[in-house]
């Protein structure tokens, strides 16, 4: 006798099964809702994993690699991303992103974050402009301050940039643990919608003083680097997931990386980077199914340390 | 950034892409270059030909054609593909071209002497660049493992720089430093991504390049008889 089961049966087996916890693409067409956090300033929810673009999406004018680099796009968004990361520093992403875009017709679906990155405090506008045209929108939901250059000039005018509706969002960006003094004065006295700053399961500076300030302050936090560029998995691929991995909500190594970052209270969402769609759905797998708890975070920290 | 912010970065922060789109850089040009190949292929046969002729005459033809190497690669790999993934290799094609102009000069206006006359051993001079210009655009094919990715001189900076070193001994010491400061700075800059990157094999040209450029700011080769 053939045993009828309903979409919605058929999914709850599998993953009773755990095996949807491998195919977030099941769960988004199971209409599972993503994780989403709030942005403090706002209140408005932003999925908790986002993406970025440094050096994989620099292809110049590679039309193979432009049409790959679109793929991804294309399945981030397919797996309910909305955030994507980039800067004028970034060489040719800014370029590729809009001819993404424009393929895609995504201008509304995407959470653009760009970043000003120069030394003359008074092209913020300028800069922004530049940014806007390469990427085909009107105006970015988050403009971010790159690595604190030149910061009081560009925050004043990102200031009232947004008053002006220019921008929806403002921020300020490091990376690699710098000059988290300054970001941290920077935090207590100016009134920032986001910081970006890298966090991960090795580089937990951020949590003795920039999270805990952030949630306090109602700043949303935009995790880089949640690979450490890669680093984690040319480390730790190799090794076993823990036997209670799966109880955390983490069946891959990429969603045992990123589930650490956004199960932390303060993290609003984490942006990894990737030229590969099959990285970008395991990635994405870390925007459903089950978070990590207290204990199981560190149990997760514990277990990296001692490998 | 602040002082004693520098310590904290390696040169892989500064790399802005990975070793897949830059050996594609390769594949493209050659690609959008075909059929022109010939070409490349033409000039090595000939700058062989006149450093085994080796007379002034030779010679300026030799300087001629390097000028043209230099101009295809800087205004062609170097501006055209590799900038707008790396923003310091179109400010090196502009200086690629400058070096062009220079050779040019040297060229068209220098006043050769005696001191400067043919090389002994032309035969072998002339064969042993030919064989050197022709293996070292293989080490790219290898690194990527695809035939597409072949870097002919006159097309592409490293085995294009690689192949002028040697050439540039035909110049007077006092002036030659004047052309071999350009090759010391790419080959810096090309080893210290090519490192950053990863690929090895490919390391080995502006590593060899560099070590071959010091060598040519001291040393002298001895002249043979005069053609003239
Ligand atoms: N100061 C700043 O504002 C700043 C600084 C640094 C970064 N950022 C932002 O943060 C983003 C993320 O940081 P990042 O790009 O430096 O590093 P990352 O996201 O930590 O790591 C990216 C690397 O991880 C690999 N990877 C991704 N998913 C994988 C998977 N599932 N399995 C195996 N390997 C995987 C990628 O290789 P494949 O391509 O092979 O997948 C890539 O090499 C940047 O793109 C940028 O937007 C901002």
């Amino acid at each position: 006798m053939a045993i009828k089961l309903s979409r919605r049966q058929f999914l709850a087996a599998l993953a009773a099964t755990g095996l949807s916890l491998r195919m977030p693409a099941l769960m988004a067409a199971s209409g599972e809702k993503a994780i989403a956090r709030p942005i403090p300033s706002s209140g408005e929810p932003l999925p908790v994993i986002g993406m970025g673009t440094w050096r994989t999406f620099n292809v110049g004018g590679d039309q193979q690699l432009v049409q790959e680099r679109t793929g991804v796009l294309k399945r981030f968004f397919e797996l309910g991303g909305t955030l994507v990361d980039s800067s004028p520093m970034y060489g040719s992403a800014d370029e590729v992103m809009g001819e993404a875009l424009d393929t895609l017709n995504a201008h509304d679906r995407v959470f653009a974050a760009n970043k000003v990155w120069t030394r003359d405090g008074n092209a913020t506008r300028e800069q922004d402009r530049a940014s806007r045209r390469k990427w085909g929108i009107d105006r970015f939901d988050l403009q971010q301050v790159h690595n604190l250059l030149a910061w009081e000039s560009h925050l004043e005018t990102l200031k009232q940039m947004k008053a002006d509706g220019d921008i929806r969002y403002l921020g300020i960006s490091t990376s690699h643990g710098r000059r988290h003094r300054d970001l941290a004065t920077i935090m207590e006295q100016e009134p920032l919608d986001f910081v970006q700053l890298t966090y991960n399961v090795l580089d937990r500076e951020a949590e003795q003083r920039l999270l805990p300030l952030a949630k306090e302050r109602g700043i949303a936090v935009i995790v880089n680097r949640p690979f450490q560029g890669g680093g984690l998995f040319r480390r730790y691929q190799s090794e076993p997931l823990p036997g209670w991995a799966e109880e955390a909500g983490c069946s891959t190594w990429a969603e045992f990386f990123l589930k650490f970052i956004v199960s932390h209270p303060a993290v609003t969402c984490a942006i990894p980077a990737t030229t590969r769609v099959e990285h970008m759905e395991e990635n994405m797998g870390a925007l459903y199914g089950r978070l990590p708890d207290d204990e199981q975070r560190r149990q997760m920290a514990d277990y990296v340390a001692g490998l | 950034m602040i002082d004693g912010d520098w310590l904290s970065y390696s040169l892989s922060d500064f790399l802005m892409f990975g070793p897949e789109v830059f050996l594609r850089l390769f594949v493209r040009i050659n690609q959008d270059f075909w059929p022109w190949q010939g070409i490349a292929l033409v000039l090595l046969l000939v700058v062989a030909g006149l450093l085994v002729r080796g007379d002034t005459l030779a010679k300026r033809g030799v300087l001629l054609l390097l000028a043209a190497a230099w101009v295809g690669s800087g205004a062609g790999f170097l501006m055209e593909y590799y900038g707008p993934i790396n923003t310091p290799a179109i400010w090196f094609g502009w200086a690629f071209i400058l070096q062009a102009a220079l050779l040019t000069v040297a060229a068209l206006v220098w006043p050769w002497d005696k001191t400067t006359a043919g090389l002994a051993r032309r035969w072998q001079a002339g064969i042993g660049w030919l064989v050197m210009a022709a293996l070292l655009p293989l080490l790219v094919v290898v690194q990527s493992g695809n035939w597409h990715a072949l870097a002919l001189f006159g097309i592409t900076p490293d085995v294009t720089v690689a192949a002028s070193v040697p050439c540039l001994l035909l110049l007077p010491r006092r002036v030659r430093w004047l052309f071999l400061l350009l090759p010391l700075l790419w080959s810096l800059f090309s080893a210290a991504t090519l490192w950053t990157l990863g690929t090895r094999l490919m390391f080995v040209l502006p590593a060899a390049t560099l070590v071959l450029t010091i060598a040519c700011f001291r040393f002298s080769p001895r002249p043979g008889k005069s053609q003239d």
